[in-house]
């Protein structure tokens, strides 16, 4: 062992720390790919996976839960409480509030607080008007007097007491809390508390049957769950982003052991010829690559867990804007996160570095003398591989028209790898095609220097195809989600301008969400009918619900402004709507529940579970949450509670419409009521979706930065390996400036190629993500458009980075003393 | 005036509490035309020497003139048309670039000095040095004499005054060595050049017009 020891400190080691800069680099490298990877999966822990709805705040653990559209008829409860069996019944109300009508939407709990214990909470301060309880982290004191925006009106409380709670809360007692939600008579959800080591499907099947049939029962939680279900889609891709940058640095691990491997030809052969095996000489190399990527992944756990904050973020504003309202939970790196980072970096290095140490091991005493000889074979061996590369895109082309796999579009992800893989076998060709075909025309253009550059690149093909196929994957990643992103984009536009039409929106104010559908008060829309400006005013009301065991949201509005799928004109289906039990569902909805026009689907309303018809679907990118959108009429058939969640305002051709906004305020004043032009809501729209890909614009920098560190570390390896020709060339009369260019050449060429094919990588890419994984995941169409703009100042950016990242090896080759090179030899 | 002028040159090396010597007290002149010969062991200083007279490196005392110029006077940019325009080396090792074609090793100065017609000139080069026909080979595909031809043909690529040669038959059998010799005497006769040979070999002694020994970097 120590021999071995001896050998492997010798052999390896010490070569890695006479180069720190490059081994710095390769390091740098694999951490941020490990560090992207892990802050990925702790921020989405904590932001989606371990929290728990905000909503479930202060409800018990393993009891069941009793819930209905529009809310559980409050006299369930007396019925429920007569039953002959050892179970409490508690009921609940839940809504959102905002402090002083401002910031973030805080769960609002009424409970009996008698029977939940909650009384010994309160303070012994006597009598206070509206006693609410908050949890600890709103810091707020006993006595204290507070403001709580309440769907659409404030509300004036006094806190009582101050509760130990998982997350934030503030707790009511349940009558006050029917009372200023709008919600006398009924009950959000009703809790059954179990007796102890009871099986809870036993007792679900028994309280069942004691319910009428649009109302529901599951196990307590299950709102977390099903919302979890629905946000896995979303955690899975950004996880597969997450993992371009680990593949940028696998792709750097290969380059490096193979830049070892090739240096080290003489030293293999010598060894060899000493009685080293071939299994001593792979391990070897194999053992580099784990060295680097030990050290590696150990900062990237720590650059993982630094990130992983701003990630936490980034996440949370999305989840909050497109799925449910949460609260994100802490960060936690376990031994277990920690352990799966390590081993996804030392496994993921391990595999790249495979090829080049098996390489090693083949090396024979007497090829390892021969130079140039190894690049001659590479240079025919890329013809084969451009076969295998058609092969892989082929494969890549049928794997990609497959669909999901329990809504994962694993496929699809399969071809985007395959894609890569093809890719990068056919860069070898591709470069050797470029230097005998751009070499002449180059050399015109640009110089000998250019030609020499040209002239390196060609020369040690293996080591510029890696880096070229590592900066062409980061750069394609760029490309593709630039493209969808602009084209999604570009589609949520277009869609808004359709679909926004109506000159002023209304809704209660305070932070959106998607699950979130506070009311206003029925009147408010009559008195703006009312207005000699307004030529009409239609109204929305909407449910958070649960469907097959997705979050979905059920609808009525008067709303006739929605594109179909179909193409049809809108007319006759809304003509439909009003006549009885039809619904249209949002595209989202359509695909995740497998439901077309002419379906029937069955919801859970007023008693009865009812039949409704499809009549068709519609687009809609407001959120992934699906839609069943009734006529109003129909809905408030079932639901009858007038109070509306939105209201658009038409006005009249010609009309003035800031005084028309003026009255509109009037009427409105003193109430926590939002007015939007239309203008400023699909600026509003957009920032929202911008913000949600800011965490995929993240990751794509990363990337890159993976990348470009890779070829700062690559052009230093080739600059320090062929010190002894750019010495030479000095001998030859070459300047200073004219070896620097030299090497910004190569960084140039290098960065040009990558640029060019990881444009078209990118597209291909952009087509699998917008068509097939997006489509699997989330369920939208999305129009494909050219965000000219965005690719051009991509593609420039890198280019000038990749530039950049050559001004250090092109300083460390000027600075090299021709004479002791020369002597070296 | 001479071409080639070294005056009490000497070269130091290492720190002032241990240094060495590696030159010392040298003094001799080279006309255009002439072929002389550097002899001595390995470690007496010849290839110190032609680095010298190269202007590659400078001598700690006394001076070394090319063409009436003190070259540790000269700024950079200077030094580099001198090197450019004044002097060829040829290498022990050939050092010839393996990325490159013969031709395009050869065509190579005169890229850098961005001359016209360097294709013309390179091709020139090599048919002097009998290597057209080997135009398209890549270095790993040449013999030891081959590259060394090639290498000769590069060094005279610019029409150098001064070629400078280091060792230029230590890897070469005896046939192909008598070759290259014949090649340098042929640099010298045909063209004027004046040849400086660092050499060990008896050959390499009587293919020269003068020959200074060194002995522990001193004239002998």
């Amino acid at each position: 062992m120590t021999g071995q020891w001896l050998l492997f400190q010798r052999l390896i080691l010490l070569p890695l720390l006479r180069e720190p800069m490059r081994t710095a680099l390769t390091i740098f490298a694999v951490a941020l790919g490990v560090g992207v990877v892990v802050a990925i999966d702790l921020a989405g822990q904590a932001a989606t996976g371990s929290f728990h709805s905000s909503l479930e705040a202060l409800a018990g653990r393993g009891g069941l839960s009793i819930t209905a559209t529009g809310g559980v008829d409050e006299m369930q409860l007396g019925k429920l409480a007569r039953l002959p069996y050892p179970l409490e019944f508690s009921p609940r109300i839940e809504d959102f509030a905002s402090l002083n009508g401002k910031g973030e939407a805080i769960p609002f709990i009424g409970l009996d607080w008698i029977a939940s214990g909650k009384m010994q909470t309160l303070s012994a301060t006597g009598t206070v008007a509206n006693p609410v309880l908050v949890s600890r982290g709103l810091h707020l004191a006993t006595g204290s007097p507070i403001r709580l925006l309440i769907n659409d009106a404030l509300h004036e409380f006094t806190v009582a007491g101050v509760l130990d709670s998982e997350g934030d809360a503030i707790v009511a007692d349940i009558g006050m809390a029917q009372r200023v939600t709008g919600k006398a008579g009924t009950l959000d959800s009703i809790e059954v508390r179990l007796p102890n080591r009871a099986s809870t499907d036993y007792w679900q099947r028994l309280v069942e049957d004691h319910l009428p049939a649009s109302v529901h029962i599951a196990a307590e939680g299950s709102r977390t769950v099903s919302n979890r279900k629905m946000l896995a889609a979303f955690r899975s891709n950004l996880r597969v982003l997450s993992y371009i940058a680990l593949i940028v640095g696998a792709f750097l691990i290969y380059n490096s052991i193979s830049v070892s491997v090739v240096r080290r030809r003489n030293e293999i052969g010598v060894l060899r010829a000493l009685g080293a095996t071939r299994t001593l000489i792979g391990c070897g190399f194999l053992a580099e690559a784990l060295a680097i990527a030990l050290v590696g992944s150990v900062f990237g756990l720590a650059i993982g867990r630094l990130m992983a904050a701003g990630a936490v973020r980034l996440i949370g504003s999305t989840v909050n804007a497109l799925y449910v309202s949460s609260e994100p939970g802490a960060i936690q790196l376990t031994y277990a996160t920690a352990a799966a980072g390590i081993g996804l970096g030392l496994l993921v290095s391990g595999l790249a570095a495979l090829a080049p140490a098996m390489e090693a091991a083949r090396v024979t005493p007497v090829e390892a003398m021969a130079r140039g000889r190894e690049e001659f074979a590479l240079a025919q061996r890329s013809q084969r591989a451009v076969w295998w590369g058609a092969v892989l895109l082929a494969l890549s082309a049928v794997l990609s028209q497959l669909p999901a796999v329990g809504r994962r579009p694993l496929f699809a992800y399969c071809a985007v790898l395959l894609l890569i893989a093809g890719t990068a076998l056919a860069i070898p060709y591709t470069v050797s095609l470029f230097v005998r075909v751009a070499a002449r025309r180059i050399e015109k253009l640009l110089g000998v220097e250019a030609l020499l550059a040209l002239g390196s690149l060609r020369a040690g093909l293996g080591r510029t195809s890696v880096l070229t196929a590592a900066l062409a994957t980061a750069v394609a990643m760029t490309v593709s989600v630039g493209i969808m992103v602009g084209s999604f984009r570009e589609t949520v536009a277009v869609w808004m301008d359709n679909q926004l039409q109506a000159d002023f929106y209304l809704r209660p104010a305070g932070p959106a969400a998607a699950d979130r559908h506070p009311t206003m008060s029925a009147n408010v829309a009559d008195r703006l009918e009312r207005l000699p400006g307004v030529r009409a005013v239609k109204r929305i009301r909407a449910y958070a619900i649960t469907y097959e065991g997705l979050p979905a949201t059920l609808a009525g509005s008067e709303s006739r402004s929605i594109q179909f799928l179909s193409g049809e004109n809108g007319e006759a289906i809304f003509a439909r709507l009003d006549m009885g039990d039809y619904c249209v569902v949002s595209e989202p909805f359509a695909n995740k529940h497998n439901v077309r026009a002419g379906s029937t689907i069955s919801l859970p309303l007023a008693g009865v579970n009812r039949a409704f018809r499809v009549l068709g679907v519609y687009y809609d990118y407001s959120t992934e949450r699906g839609f069943i959108l009734l006529s109003r009429q129909t809905l408030l058939r079932y639901l009858p509670d007038p109070a509306v969640s939105g209201v658009a305002v038409y006005l009249k051709p010609a009309v003035d419409a800031e005084t028309v906004r003026t009255q509109i305020n009037r009427i409105i004043g003193g109430r926590g009521i939002l007015l939007s032009p239309n203008a400023r809501l699909r600026r509003g729209a957009l920032e929202i979706f911008d913000r949600t890909f800011r965490i995929t614009y993240a990751l794509e920098a990363v990337a890159i930065v993976v990348a470009v560190m890779g070829i700062a570390g690559a052009l230093l390896a080739m600059v320090l390996d062929r010190r002894r020709e750019l010495a030479l060339i000095r001998f030859l009369g070459a300047a200073q400036i004219q070896v620097r260019r030299i090497v910004l050449f190569e960084a140039g060429l290098l960065g040009l190629l990558a640029n060019g094919i990881g444009l078209m990588l990118g597209i291909l890419l952009s087509l699998i993500l917008i068509f097939v994984i997006n489509k699997q995941s989330f369920g939208w169409t999305i129009q494909f458009y050219w965000p000219i703009g965005l690719l051009v100042t991509a593609l420039a950016g890198v280019y000038g980075a990749t530039i950049l990242a050559g001004l250090y090896p092109a300083q460390t080759a000027v600075r090299m003393n021709p004479i002791e090179v020369i002597h070296e030899e | 005036m001479a071409l080639l002028e070294v005056r009490n040159a000497g070269k130091v090396y290492g720190s002032q509490s241990a240094p060495v010597t590696a030159l010392a007290n040298i003094s001799f002149s080279v006309d255009a035309g002439e072929f002389l010969a550097l002899v001595g062991r390995s470690g007496c200083g010849k290839s110190t020497l032609l680095n010298l007279c190269g202007a590659m490196d400078f001598p700690s005392s006394g001076e070394v003139l090319i063409d009436g110029q003190v070259t540790g006077r000269l700024s950079n940019s200077a030094l580099t048309c001198l090197r450019r325009e004044k002097i060829g080396f040829v290498f022990q090792s050939f050092q010839l670039l393996h990325t490159l074609t013969a031709l395009a090793n050869v065509e190579l100065p005169l890229l850098l000095a961005r001359m016209a017609n360097a294709r013309r000139i390179a091709e020139e080069r090599l048919h002097w040095v009998e290597m057209e026909g080997y135009a398209d080979r890549f270095p790993h595909q040449l013999s030891g004499g081959q590259q060394q031809r090639v290498a000769i043909a590069r060094a005279l690529s610019q029409n150098p005054r001064l070629l400078l040669a280091d060792e230029p038959t230590g890897n070469l059998d005896t046939a192909t060595a008598e070759i290259i010799l014949r090649l340098l005497r042929r640099t010298v006769d045909e063209f004027g050049v004046a040849v400086l040979l660092a050499t060990h070999s008896r050959e390499g002694l009587i293919a020269a017009d003068r020959v200074i020994a060194l002995r522990d970097g001193r004239m002998i």
